[in-house]
């Protein structure tokens, strides 16, 4: 216990250490299997972690700097299952990503390996510390990382304007959340967020406190890519190597609405718990409004990449709304829905770089028919269609079941819409998409209305491209598939909403990490029986939906009444990064003017 | 967005996002008074528990070491990224990256900047490293350090050539001397735990506050920092010059 807390963040990065100068010496295989190696050992000393902490908790102080009652001066991690879960779920996608990275790309040798571990150390990090200001170290060196991933293929002029908008505004986000610590600090004199909280339960919360809590949430925010913060994602995603992609949509997203759970109960929570429901309205409605937009969106994209990325923004939409009802259920919910979109969305992304490989190409019109010999893309794309609506036993659904128990207990009937309308209309993208590229169906760019101009798409492999090799076909399926299985077991949900009741008590929390005390053990309603009913009908109305699109040209040409919104939609998400950071300007705003003016 | 709208927009915002900072920022302590508990402990604790000087280096590189870890990290993986995004791809021509501005001669470097770069360049690595080995006893220490001593390849590019300090700074030692920094502060947390103390637990003799060996294993950390800052700035200077001034021969 002296060593294994440290390991999923130390592994990862001594190993990039080696390797940022083995990989010179070594032929590539070795350099890839080096780095999977220190992959899977990260998982199992994450899995270990969470084994453990579903047990007891565990707070490490490093250097031994161990409050003791008092002032808590040095740094801590304070591991729960939410932040073992996360960790182990973000080494587990890296061994993915990289597993099939390993006949990818022809410049490997360019650091793609070290990068990546860098990446998941960070990660491993940002889910374990229970210091406010780590939090934000390993946020600066998540961000440095993937900005480096993003911008890969540094040969596409698009894929530097991709990065440096992703650059940009989460620099940006970045920049808020060290002035919120800032403010913090100067009120507090702490950095452990045992210690702030504690230091801030004595007096009510005045403006700045409130600011401060607006300016740190809405930096995590940028990262999590709610609306209006969202821009940069789909630009990243469309520029960035489809194995990066699975992490950036996986679970560096999602990492971004981790931290802004974790700060609210860990930090906040004794002090703003009396303006719980309008802080519930607020993010509920951040939530929904970018459920709603984002799945608009992504069923006009024709970019596969781009398309996926969009859905990624939708569901993390439905995700924040689970974290924003503040509720155990809610956090529960959004928790399981991170893994089982995160493994869906993996897949598809891996099923996007497969076509890309074989085609140079993830226009949906470009390959109108042509995967037909690619059995293995195709399977993947239709299971994660399936996946994404919800339908038992998936991860998703899961997570829609508890999300929508707990807005149905405080009042919130109408989530369940939303996130009905989301799950419709980005499955049907999905398969609208897997129809036109496996099936050949549907109209060809002649017949698209409203013309559709070529889009360019830079290579990402050199080798051969007659064959998709099985390092590529075996992690897309074993993702899409774990995805679509991972509720076998109701356990899962009972664990999910005890570690959620967990995470919740901000008393017991400052308790454990300052003063060692034993851990009480709330106990959890045991979570209702989930009904498959709203997963089926998701699937079947999206697949309605995309096969009216496909064949009817009637349809296609009614909802022309929509493509003037929609014209305005897309002129917004214009790539200009000054657009973007005038959005963020105004969300910032937005939620610090409603923090202060609202909350009191 | 037309530019119009676009600076409309982002002022209306900033100018409610103003009045966030104003209501922040007015809440913060008078100027002269806003001493913190946390900084009082440290400045109580540092000589006597720490025999360290600097108190600002026993937070860094004792109390919160760990967060001093991953910002070594952070520059590691600039470092990397920089490499990466600079790199010459295949379709991109070799060679001939000089100064092409119309109707204007790259002016020679005159005797006097030669003479007084080399002059510097001695002094500079002495300075350098004796940053880097006090960090304990006055500011300064492994980052500080490393950048003064990152400049030195720079003073050689001076009163040399590029080709000059390449063949001086050995990229490829330059690449495994950051690569060591960077994986020491690790191994030296790593050999806390091995004799029997927490990651990163200051277990080494203390030695006589003030003096070179006190701070137990500070000295060691800052070291190694010292070694990843100076390289890694050194490869970030390499990976510019070497596209700037492709060396025509080659």
């Amino acid at each position: 216990m002296r060593l294994l807390p440290v390991l999923p963040v130390v592994v990862p990065l001594i190993t990039a250490a080696a390797l940022a100068v083995l990989t010179k010496l070594l032929p590539r295989a070795w350099s890839a299997l080096i780095a999977i190696a220190s992959t899977i050992a990260t998982a199992a000393a994450a899995a270990l972690l969470l084994r453990d902490s579903l047990q007891q908790p565990i707070v490490y102080w490093f250097g031994n700097w161990k409050p003791n009652g008092r002032m808590a001066l040095g740094i801590s991690f304070a591991i729960d299952p939410i932040g073992a879960g996360l960790a182990t779920f973000a080494a587990v996608l890296t061994a993915a990503a990289l597993v099939f990275g390993s006949k990818y790309f022809d410049s490997v040798e360019n650091h793609f390996h070290a990068l990546i571990l860098c990446f998941l150390g960070a990660m491993c990090g940002f889910s374990l510390t229970g210091d406010m200001f780590n939090l934000f170290v390993f946020f600066e060196l998540m961000s440095a990382a993937a900005f480096a991933l993003c911008a890969y293929k540094t040969e596409d002029p698009g894929a530097l304007q991709g990065a440096l908008n992703f650059a940009v505004t989460n620099t940006i986000g970045a920049y808020f959340v060290l002035t919120g610590i800032g403010l913090l600090y100067a009120r507090t004199g702490a950095l452990n967020m045992a210690q702030m909280s504690e230091a801030l339960a004595s007096h009510p919360a005045d403006k700045l406190v409130l600011v401060a809590f607006a300016f740190i949430s809405c930096g995590y925010l940028v990262k999590a890519a709610v609306v209006p913060f969202h821009f940069w994602l789909a630009d990243a995603h469309a520029v960035a190597p489809s194995p990066v992609c699975v992490l950036f949509s996986g679970v560096m997203v999602e990492m971004g609405l981790y931290a802004v759970a974790r700060i609210y109960w860990a930090v906040f929570n004794q002090t703003l718990h009396a303006d719980i429901a309008s802080l519930r309205i607020l993010v509920v409605s951040i939530g929904a409004a970018t459920a709603v937009l984002a799945a608009i969106m992504c069923f006009s994209q024709r970019n596969l990449k781009r398309l996926l990325a969009f859905s990624t923004i939708s569901h993390v939409g439905l995700m924040t709304i689970g974290v924003g009802l503040f509720t155990a259920g809610g956090l529960a919910g959004a928790a399981i829905y991170t893994l089982g979109h995160g493994l869906v969305k993996g897949g598809l992304f891996l099923a996007a770089g497969m076509l890309l490989h074989r085609f140079s190409t993830v226009d949906e019109l470009d390959l109108h028919g042509r995967g037909r010999s690619e059995k293995w893309a195709g399977f993947v794309f239709f299971a994660g269609a399936i996946g994404l609506a919800g339908l038992p036993p998936s991860g998703v659904s899961a997570g829609d079941d508890l999300i929508h128990e707990a807005a149905r207990a405080i009042g919130y009937h109408w989530v369940r819409w939303i996130s009905f309308f989301a799950a419709i209309i980005t499955s049907a993208a999905v398969l609208r998409a897997a129809c036109r590229v496996f099936f050949g169906w549907g109209p060809r760019r002649e017949e698209q209305p409203g013309g559709a101009p070529k889009t360019q798409e830079s290579r990402e492999t050199d080798r051969s491209q007659q064959r998709t090799p099985m390092t590529m076909i075996a992690p897309a399926v074993a993702l899409v598939v774990a995805g679509m299985f991972l509720n076998f077991t109701p356990r899962l949900k009972r664990i999910a909403t005890q570690s959620a009741t967990e995470f919740q008590n901000s008393e017991a929390y400052s308790a454990r990490v300052l003063r060692a005390a034993p851990k009480r053990t709330p106990t959890a309603p045991a979570p209702a029986p989930e009904n498959p009913l709203f997963g089926i009908s998701a699937f079947a109305c999206a697949a309605l939906g995309a096969a009216c699109y496909l064949f009817s040209k009637s349809f296609r040409s009614t909802s022309r009444w929509i493509t003037r919104p929609l014209s305005v939609l897309h002129g917004l998400h214009s790539g200009h990064v000054g657009d973007y950071v005038a959005f963020l300007t105004f969300g910032i705003a937005a939620f610090g003017l409603v923090c202060v003016l609202c909350l009191r | 967005m037309t530019r119009r709208i676009r600076l409309k927009f982002f002022l209306v915002s900033a100018a409610a996002l103003a009045l966030c900072f104003f209501w922040g920022y007015a809440g913060l302590p008078a100027f002269g008074h806003g001493s913190s508990i946390y900084a009082d402990i440290v400045n109580a604790i540092s000589v006597p528990q720490r025999h360290i000087t600097d108190a600002v280096t026993a937070v860094n590189f004792d109390i919160r070491g760990f967060d001093t870890l991953g910002e070594e990290f952070i520059l590691f993986t600039s470092v990397l990224g920089v490499i990466l995004l600079m790199r010459r791809t295949k379709d991109e021509p070799a060679g001939d990256h000089e100064d092409k501005a119309p109707g204007r001669k790259v002016p020679p470097v005159s005797d006097a900047v030669r003479v007084i770069a080399l002059l510097l360049l001695a002094p500079t690595i002495v300075f350098g490293w004796y940053i880097v080995v006090h960090g304990q006893v006055t500011p300064g220490g492994g980052f500080q350090g490393g950048v003064i001593l990152s400049s030195a390849p720079l003073l050689l590019y001076l009163c040399g050539s590029y080709p000059k300090v390449r063949g001086a700074a050995a990229p490829r030692l330059i690449e495994i001397a950051e690569a060591l920094g960077a994986a020491g502060y690790i191994v030296i947390g790593g050999a806390c735990v091995a004799l029997g103390g927490m990651f990163l637990e200051n277990l080494l003799p203390l030695g006589k506050a003030g003096t070179l060996t006190s701070g137990g294993m500070v000295p060691f950390i800052n070291l190694g920092v010292g070694l990843e800052v100076s390289g890694g700035f050194t490869l970030i200077l390499l990976v510019y010059l070497e596209e700037l001034m492709e060396e025509k021969e080659s």
